[in-house]
This record gives C-alpha cells, structure tokens and sequence, in this order.
C-alpha cells in the first residue's frame, strides 16, 4: 500500500525502526526524538497525568525496542505502528486504574469534536476522507467515537458525558464504526 | 476463520470485525481486551482486522495536542534497555538533603518513637509480559518486601524457559529511577519463586523487568542480555 502520513518522513521512520530491530540504540533514540513530542501528546490525552503519560511512554519504547523487527514496512505506517503501541499502553492504564479520571473534566471539552478540531483531522494526510465519512455520523455518534479513541473513554463514561443510556451508546458506536467501515472502503 | 475467540459467535466474521474495531478504538473492558490480545498471536485474520482499523483511525490522533515529554525521560528509557555501558557515577547527596534526612532523624528521636521503616504496604501486583504482550509471570510483592513469582501457563501449555546455559535476572526500576537496581538471580526450579529484595522496597509504578544473563548475573551491574518480560507493580484488586 502507499505510505500514508508523512511521506518521506514517514519512509524515514520506517527505516529507522529497521535499524532500531538490529539492536541500533541511535536509531531508537532518534524515533524517540522525532515522534516523542506526538506520542506523549497521544498518553496524555487518554492519561491526563504527566507521570502515568511519562510511565507509558517508557513501557511503550521497550516495546518497540523489542518489537521492532514485526513492524512490516511494506504493509504498515510507522507513525500509526508507534501511536497503536503508545495508545494500548496508556488504555492498559486506563484500564487498570478504572478509568477514574472525572469524565467530566473541563479539558475533554467539546474541543475535540468542535468544526477547528476536525479541521485538523481533515489537514492530516488521509484524514479527509475518514472526516468526510464521520461528518456523515450523527453528532452524538462521532463524538462518542473521538472521545473514546482520543481521550480513552470506555461506554460507561461515553453514556454518562453524552447523557445517554449505556446499551444505546454501545450500539450507537458499534453502528458507527460499521458505517465509518462501509464508507471508507 | 481461525481461532475463533471463546465466547464469540463462531464464524461470524461482522461481529469479529466489530471486536476488532471496538479493540482499537478502546472501548472493549480490560477482559475482552485481554482475550483480543492474546487471540492475536496466532489468528492472522483477527490480526488483518485490527491492523485495518488501527489505519482507519489513525488520522484521529492528531487531535491529541503533541506535548513536550518530561525532561529526562529518554535517559530512563535507555537505561531499561540493556545498557553495556559502566554504571553511572552514584549521585552525591546535597547538603539539602543531608539536612532532611538529619532533620527526619532528629525528629524521630525527639518525639521518642521508634522508627518504623516499612509501613504495612497494600497488595502489589504485576503480570509481566513478553514483548509480544502475552503474559509470562505473575508478581506479588510478599509481606516481607521480597517478591513472590510464578510462572503463567501460555495458550500453547508451555510456560517460560531461561535458555539452555543462561539465567534470568530481575530488575526493578522505581519511577523516575534513571537506571534499573538489581533483585537478583531467579532460580527456576517448579513454577513459583520467592526473592527477597534486601536492597530494595518494591513499591507502586515500580518497573519490573526480567533480562537474560550469563550464569551468576550481569557483569555490567545493568541487565546485558535482551529485557524478555516487563510489567509495572500496582495495587491488587482493581484491574
């Protein structure tokens, strides 16, 4: 498949992972200072604390220190690669800590899913089309999406921001995801 | 369809693809997302369908706001992974905390009590992982202080293995530690082990690693062999 975000700094990437699963400790260090300033953005808005964030980031590089040699740079994208194992990690957390953070918390606001924010999805290299297709949610629905792959929200707390019954905010995201699946093909 | 996963509808391939797709977005509870995990490993399919979504999604991300890490953090990362290089020069102790902890003294003696040096601590957990996040060994931190390990049965009925003329090593990294401290040799004999950990309180957040050495330990005083297991100490019982 062609490289999708980024281009030659995507390939750069990736090349680099190459290396990194050789045991080249340069190479990990300099994934870490290309993308770390991206993924930790990532933890945080799932994690919302500085050192949990910092903890996942940590387990997240052993893992790719590990990991690195399954990466197929013809199949996959590095930068979506590295975000999937920061984004587990920080989940992981999330869950293992019972999703305590207030779900009410001022900073998830509605920022994530105002017309400016999805603008920054529709600026990122093959976000337009997932924008196209989300603009095609109901409102409800896409915010639910994006507040739980952006900020970790499980249903419960999905239900509770949006003031909807949990069995509805299940179907309504797996109906979502189908629909987002269907346009996007 | 291989690998069907148990409690699934069998060969239904929508609803695995919903699993798949509710599995990256992460709203599946810490048990489906557990069996997700462990059914990755040997179902290519389910394996396709995550990776499908993870790039649909993906462009998602960029709604997260990128923030600068802490100051710091990269040398506690290259510090887990196996350094070669000589230990690192022991931090001296300002006059600062020289004061603090005559200070701490000082009170303690004054009041009359006697210094309890561990409080009674909570039940600590940590299911150490491979990197390929299957679980390899359950670690409790004992009354003691040491730690209790016991080796976790994979899918396959197999349970972890030294290599032929190497031993394991354990390791414990405090947060914000620069560097892992040593809790000693792991003699594998039967699938549970107990390690007292004089040097060390094994503590909440404390990083937990296990490296592969050469018989008797690492020469460096840092793991010098690959880290095959990893896991985070937390309390029991809310998972």
């Amino acid at each position: 498949m062609a490289t999708g975000a980024g281009g030659a700094e995507a390939e750069g990437l990736g090349a680099l992972l190459v290396r990194v699963a050789a045991g080249d400790r340069a190479a990990l260090r300099a994934v870490y200072v290309r993308q770390s300033t991206r993924l930790f953005g990532i933890a945080m808005a799932i994690l919302r604390d500085r050192s949990a964030a910092a903890d996942v980031m940590q387990d997240a590089f052993l893992r790719v220190w590990q990991r690195a040699g399954q990466f197929d740079a013809g199949r996959g994208d590095a930068s979506v690669w590295l975000s999937s194992i920061v984004r587990y990690a920080a989940l992981d957390v999330a869950r293992r800590r019972g999703r305590e953070m207030p779900s009410d918390d001022p900073d998830l606001g509605d920022r994530p899913v105002d017309a400016d924010a999805l603008d920054l999805l529709a600026a990122a290299e093959d976000g337009a089309r997932l924008r196209a297709c989300l603009d095609r949610l109901e409102p409800n629905n896409r915010q639910g999406i994006v507040l739980a792959f952006v900020h970790g929200l499980s249903h419960p707390e999905i239900a509770a921001r949006l003031a909807l019954p949990l069995g509805t905010v299940k179907s309504w995201i797996r109906r979502g995801l189908m629909s987002l699946r269907e346009c996007m093909s | 369809m291989s690998g069907a996963l148990p409690g699934d509808p069998p060969g239904n391939p929508d609803e695995r693809d919903a699993l798949a797709g509710e599995y990256v977005l992460g709203t599946l509870d810490a048990r489906d997302a557990a069996r997700v995990t462990a059914a990755l490993a040997n179902d290519t399919a389910l394996r396709q369908a995550v990776a499908a979504w993870e790039r649909r999604l993906a462009p998602l991300s960029a709604l997260a706001v990128p923030q600068a890490p802490p100051e710091g953090l990269w040398q506690r990362i290259e510090a887990a992974l196996a350094p070669v290089a000589a230990r690192p020069a022991p931090r001296r102790l300002g006059i600062w905390q020289f004061w603090a902890i005559g200070a701490t003294l000082a009170a303690a003696a004054f009041a009359g009590v006697a210094y309890v040096p561990r409080a009674p601590a909570p039940r600590m957990m940590a299911v150490l992982v491979t990197g390929q996040s299957q679980p390899a060994f359950a670690a409790e931190v004992m009354p003691s202080g040491g730690l209790h390990l016991a080796a976790m049965t994979s899918m396959a009925g197999t349970r972890p293995q030294a290599p032929a003329g190497r031993q394991w090593e354990l390791w414990g990294q405090a947060p914000g530690a620069a560097a892992p401290t040593s809790l000693g040799m792991i003699p594998m004999h039967g699938s549970t082990v107990n390690i007292a950990t004089p040097a060390v309180q094994p503590q909440k957040n404390m990083l937990i690693m296990i490296s592969v050495e050469p018989p008797g330990g690492s020469p460096t005083g840092q793991p010098s062999g690959p880290v095959v297991f990893f896991g985070r100490l937390m309390p029991a019982g809310n998972t």
